[in-house]
């Protein structure tokens, strides 16, 4: 079995948190080991900006 | 008047946004306020809303903050949505967020090299390739997050199976892994039980009717709904399985889902048939029946999880089978002593497993039952706002959820609901679902109680009221305390799900 799946299972969560911090903090008072990540969108690049990167080009 | 703001390049998770705007909303002099990133999607909804949008430039990594109402107290409600953001006053004390939050996936790795299990619940239309990321990197995935494309799911799923990792979801909101509670889950024993659920809340509803049956869980591997549809072809219920049935820790076996493709229900079938402990398939309203050779076959979620229970006690599933009638038995009795009533019955689901279950009994009792997920097509509600003879709706539904919290944690909608019901003269019984534990509304029975008050000031003694709580004693809200609750406010509260159901059908059965 897989090395990670068999610790999830025989040893429990440890948590990588990825979106509602909510989660992340009922995990924590469960005494699970849990890390919050500061998850943003991919960026998009504003109408503006690419006009303007457009622009340069030219 | 109204006023918009444009925060640029600023992130919140949907659900603080939500509850910040309604928090907002809930302010003196404020008709509407909306907390959104700047998508396509969103603006519409903000330009339906009647906000006019000309001459902004908002890209989908800005955050769009709009009010509307008084004039007066219009800055306030935008300064009061900034303060709210950066200190939300729902956060309980010493629950602190982690000052120190990685940006990227490696630097969360970094900080636990140990970690085992991503949980993902950003916007569905990143989470999937969030997810293969995770995968990548040699995380199992617990996914949150709906409105995942079948496709994605099905790449996702097929990775995490070459991989020997587990996905659980997408629109897996409840996980027990050696016991924790993951996502909307409660707080019960750990112990010779393991659930593999293609059912969110009916998850959540076996988990807890173990525990009221002094029988602990171990795992509770959810795959998302979709997982036993033809289409993805069950790989994460087979492969959950034999994980399990692997395990020498457990000793007896749950799944439990919606009726899977037929494809599906066989492979599961043979799987469990050769496995070395007992079996039990819970599919909700489903086909088959008969137990055989050690895999016994239910067909609701608290007759699953009495029949497992026995098994883990060593006990006569016979026996459990015979005090679900006798049980069945009392409720009529209830219901002789509490009705007739007449006319339709309404239910009113936050959990749409619960919802479902609802359906398939009230079915068999009364008729067919309209609804916004109805079990045959021709039932299909032309509005989910409107009833129509029996109906049971599920507020879950993306036409409830889009904007709005989850009705698990926002109970407002079907509080106003209970009195909209009541004003309809032809409406006998009121059936409703409490779903509580972690990542649910922290009293939801306060709320619906004040709701069922409303409506028995228009309605009188009319219609009855019916509910059970999803919960335990141990979880945040107590259930024993939510049942008080709704018991002084005239609620008839059972010990299940699928009582609440066949109780709600008596009393108008007669």
């Amino acid at each position: 079995m897989n090395e990670r799946l068999q610790d999830l299972l025989k040893n429990g969560p440890k948590v990588i948190n990825i979106g509602v911090e909510q989660f992340a903090l009922d995990l924590k008072e469960q005494e699970v080991p849990t890390v919050q990540m500061d998850w943003r969108p991919p960026q998009v690049e504003s109408d503006l900006l690419s006009k303007l990167k457009k622009l340069r080009k030219k | 008047m109204q006023r918009l703001e444009v925060m640029p390049r600023t992130y919140y998770d949907s659900i603080t946004l939500m509850r910040v705007a309604k928090e907002i909303t809930s302010m003196e002099g404020i008709e509407n306020a909306s907390l959104s990133m700047g998508t396509e999607a969103n603006l519409r909804i903000l330009a339906a809303a009647g906000f006019d949008l000309s001459g902004i430039n908002v890209t989908p990594n800005d955050l769009v903050i709009a009010v509307s109402g008084e004039d007066a107290v219009l800055d306030e409600a935008l300064s009061k949505a900034k303060e709210y953001l950066a200190n939300p006053p729902w956060k309980k004390e010493g629950g602190k967020s982690e000052s120190y939050k990685p940006r990227s996936l490696d630097g969360a790795i970094s900080v636990l090299p140990e970690a085992n299990i991503a949980m993902i619940s950003v916007a569905g239309r990143y989470a999937g390739d969030v997810a293969l990321d995770c995968l990548h990197r040699g995380l199992n995935v617990m996914l949150y997050s709906d409105n995942v494309p079948l496709e994605k799911e099905i790449e996702i799923k097929k990775l995490a199976r070459e991989k020997g990792l587990f996905v659980m979801g997408p629109d897996c909101g409840t996980a027990i892994v050696r016991g924790v509670a993951m996502g909307m889950a409660n707080i019960c024993p750990t112990g010779p039980v393991s659930i593999v659920a293609a059912a969110g809340t009916g998850l959540q509803e076996v988990h807890v009717q173990l525990a009221k049956r002094g029988v602990g869980t171990l795992h509770g591997i959810g795959t998302g709904g979709r997982d036993v549809r033809a289409e993805v072809g069950g790989i994460m219920v087979e492969m959950a399985t034999e994980r399990l049935l692997e395990d020498d820790e457990v000793e007896v076996l749950v799944v439990i889902g919606k009726p899977p493709a037929p494809e599906v229900e066989k492979k599961i079938l043979e799987r469990i048939s050769r496995g070395d402990k007992p079996a039990v398939l819970g599919f909700i309203g489903g086909e088959s029946r008969g137990d055989r050779d050690g895999v016994y076959i239910c067909t609701e979620l608290e007759e699953t999880a009495a029949v497992a229970a026995a098994l883990a006690k060593g006990e006569d599933v016979a026996e459990a089978r015979k005090e679900l009638d006798s049980a069945e038995e009392s409720l009529r009795e209830l219901a002789g002593k509490h009705g007739p009533r007449k006319g339709w019955l309404r239910g009113l689901y936050s959990g749409g497993t619960l919802c479902y279950e609802a359906q398939v009994i009230a079915k068999e009792l009364l008729g067919p039952i309209h609804s916004n997920t109805p079990l045959k097509k021709d039932l299909k509600l032309e509005d989910s706002l409107t009833s129509v003879e029996h109906t049971i709706v599920d507020f879950g539904e993306d036409e409830f959820t889009q904007g709005r919290l989850h009705p698990m944690i926002d109970v407002s909608l079907r509080a106003g609901r209970f009195v909209e019901e009541a004003k309809d003269p032809g409406v006998g019984v009121i059936l409703f679902d409490v779903v509580i534990g972690y990542g649910c509304n922290p009293d939801p029975a306060r709320e619906l109680a004040e709701g069922v008050l409303e409506a028995k000031a228009v309605a009188g003694d009319r219609i009855a009221f019916v509910a059970s709580i999803c919960g335990t004693e141990a979880d945040p809200q107590n259930a024993a305390r939510q049942r008080s609750i709704l018991e002084d406010a005239g609620v008839l509260v059972c010990e299940s799900n699928a009582r609440a159901a066949r109780l709600a059908s008596y009393l108008l059965k007669g």
